[in-house]
């Protein structure tokens, strides 16, 4: 293997690992850093150092709400997206039956479909068959564009599993409903962790749906965050931006602690 | 009473014919081994057997109990599959546990208490904490045992036991095994394409053939008396060799092609004609006695094995081949005589 890849192509691949590396990670220092600004205005450099933005959102009830708002929104949709994704990942990975591969690219379509089309669709249904949107509108929308990331998981998971597992479960007596609680289930434990998290956060930073599906007294933190730039832009903004960044990290962090990384990507 | 009775069953998978009314009774306590090439028809009767493959035709009894239509999990038997089949969220005792939680004996601690039990048969009490993945394969394989003993089933069976373990722990796994059944004597009924382990394990082996029984019987039976070309080709790579068979009342020859003639044992099998005889590899001498057939030859090429030496020789057209002793071996390319006792060329139907 010596000299197997020439050195202007390791050099190649060392310079773009570290551009696409500044490029995801300076926007998030630009962000953290003008959230410590003194500053009336979002400017970067921030002229000076301070928290009074953190203590500013935090007396803030429009922040606060949004925020309360956003974290119902998002574990109302992590519960459905598990509730029905799950099953649907175990169905599509055990079962053969007609129609299999095209209920499968139904499932999966929202990855690809673009969000504001669904949006769209969403704003007219609700607004036709529904009493116009609603905190319910945006959690069953956010269920639809989060589903497709647990039933890939979850399928992920399950295409691991020794195929005999259920069957030995049978042979020791095990009757159907004893093997999903106490083999199949268990066993997609890390994929259901993986899609929830995508789940939550795509739920807690989504803007489109929440947009088009904006309801009278719903304010999630996307929208607020939105509504601020546009009409007050003020440091605030990237200190609620900087908490949600934190929350991020923290829930990667819990999940490795908890299943291991490796196992979820 | 038979612990198992399978009557003419019969599978198909579309137009192939995978067991043809198969019959096979099992008295409890045996030990069964189910030998044959891939595609034999075996596995398929073992799954039908634990209920996962239902048959297109026959009955199939358990314990004296008709279980033709029964699911698996309402048959009392264990079944020890080919990847061991351990369920990974759950440590090793929890995994012996689980036929006895499902089949609701006892409460909690009691079936621990059992389930430690089994797991102490098979040496692995000490890692009842620990989970599937922390264990070797060997041990993986034990727990699996332990689990399939635990309960006390009707019929144990073992879908190629042996087969995912190195030489090394495959001959501590058939020791293993042998001594369970014999403190158990639990109806044991295992699969598997190796004629050494089908020989050194079962009371009684059940040499199988697109989906037919080729041939049953102890492992002496069927390893000395192989009735077809098949059984005695499968069971341990005999020669095969045919001779022109003449004679009458107690004395029979065989004519090689090229003119030599050997004298016949099991008179009785005879008749005048062409005929294919099995000669074990083992059954060859060199220097043979005056008791003996003998047959004049070359040795074309050896391969040593250590205790025994392997030797290709040819009589005429036809080679022999011949396993022999290593100390008692002649060495390098010669013509030379070889022998066996007139018994040990077996006459064999056709087919």
């Amino acid at each position: 293997m010596i000299g197997a890849t020439p050195r202007w192509v390791l050099g190649a691949t060392a310079f773009f690992l570290v551009a696409v590396g500044l490029f995801m990670l300076v926007p998030l220092l630009v962000v953290i850093a003008s959230s410590l600004s003194s500053s009336e205005f979002l400017v970067f450099p921030p002229p000076g150092l301070s928290l009074r933005w953190y203590g500013e959102i935090l007396g803030s009830d429009a922040y606060l709400n949004a925020g309360w708002t956003s974290l119902k929104l998002a574990l109302g949709t992590v519960v459905l997206a598990l509730a029905l994704g799950t099953p649907a990942a175990i169905a599509l990975t055990r079962f053969r039956f007609a129609g299999r591969a095209a209920i499968a690219s139904v499932f999966l379509s929202p990855l690809i479909l673009p969000s504001l089309i669904f949006a769209i669709g969403l704003l007219i249904v609700f607004s036709r068959y529904a009493a116009g949107p609603s905190f319910l509108g945006l959690v069953i929308g956010h269920t639809v564009i989060t589903m497709p990331y647990v039933i890939r998981t979850v399928s992920a998971n399950l295409a691991d599993i020794d195929p005999n597992l259920d069957e030995a479960a049978r042979v020791m007596g095990a009757r159907w409903w004893q093997r999903y609680l106490l083999v199949i289930l268990p066993q997609c434990r890390t994929g259901m962790a993986a899609g929830a998290f995508f789940a939550f956060n795509i739920s807690f930073d989504d803007a489109v749906i929440a947009l088009f599906m904006r309801a009278p007294g719903v304010e999630t933190l996307p929208m607020r965050i939105y509504s601020t730039l546009e009409f007050s832009p003020d440091p605030s903004v990237a200190a609620v931006s900087t908490v949600m960044i934190a929350m991020t990290m923290l829930l990667v962090v819990l999940l490795n602690r908890v299943f291991g990384l490796s196992r979820i990507a | 009473m038979s612990q198992l009775s399978v009557q003419s069953v019969v599978k198909r998978f579309g137009d192939l014919v995978v067991l043809d009314k198969f019959d096979l009774d099992v008295a409890k306590g045996e030990f069964i081994a189910l030998l044959g090439p891939s595609g034999c028809g075996k596995s398929t009767l073992l799954r039908i057997i634990a209920g996962l493959e239902r048959p297109n035709g026959g009955d199939l009894h358990i314990a004296g109990r008709s279980v033709t239509g029964l699911a698996p999990e309402h048959r009392n038997i264990a079944l020890m599959f080919q990847s061991y089949a351990l369920l990974p969220h759950m440590t090793v005792i929890e995994n012996v546990r689980f036929p006895l939680r499902m089949r609701g004996g006892g409460d909690r601690e009691t079936q621990r208490a059992k389930a430690l039990e089994a797991l102490a048969l098979v040496k692995l009490d000490h890692l009842a904490d620990r989970f599937p993945r922390q264990l070797s394969g060997g041990q993986q394989q034990r727990v699996a045992l332990a689990r399939s003993i635990v309960a006390e089933p009707d019929l144990l069976l073992l879908d190629e036991p042996l087969s995912n373990l190195d030489a090394r722990l495959r001959e501590d796994m058939q020791v293993e095994l042998k001594r369970l059944h014999e403190s158990l004597g639990l109806t044991t009924i295992f699969v598997t394409h190796d004629q050494s382990e089908a020989l050194g394990l079962a009371d009684r082996v059940i040499l199988m053939n697109r989906g037919r029984i080729e041939q049953a019987g102890s492992p002496e039976d069927i390893y000395s008396r192989p009735r077809t070309v098949f059984a005695a080709d499968f069971l341990g790579g005999a020669n095969i060799i045919e001779l022109d068979v003449q004679g009458s009342g107690e004395t029979w020859h065989g004519t090689f092609a090229d003119g030599t003639q050997v004298p016949l044992a099991h008179a009785s099998d005879l008749t005048a004609g062409k005929r294919k005889f099995m000669l074990r590899k083992e059954a060859v001498v060199f220097s043979p006695d005056e008791t003996m057939a003998t047959v004049e030859g070359s040795i074309e090429t050896q391969n040593y094995l250590g205790g025994q030496t392997r030797s290709l020789i040819k009589v005429g057209d036809i080679e022999i081949i011949a396993l022999t002793d290593s100390d008692r071996t002649e060495t390098g390319r010669h013509a030379t005589r070889i022998g066996w006792r007139p018994e040990e060329l077996i006459p064999l139907q056709d087919a």
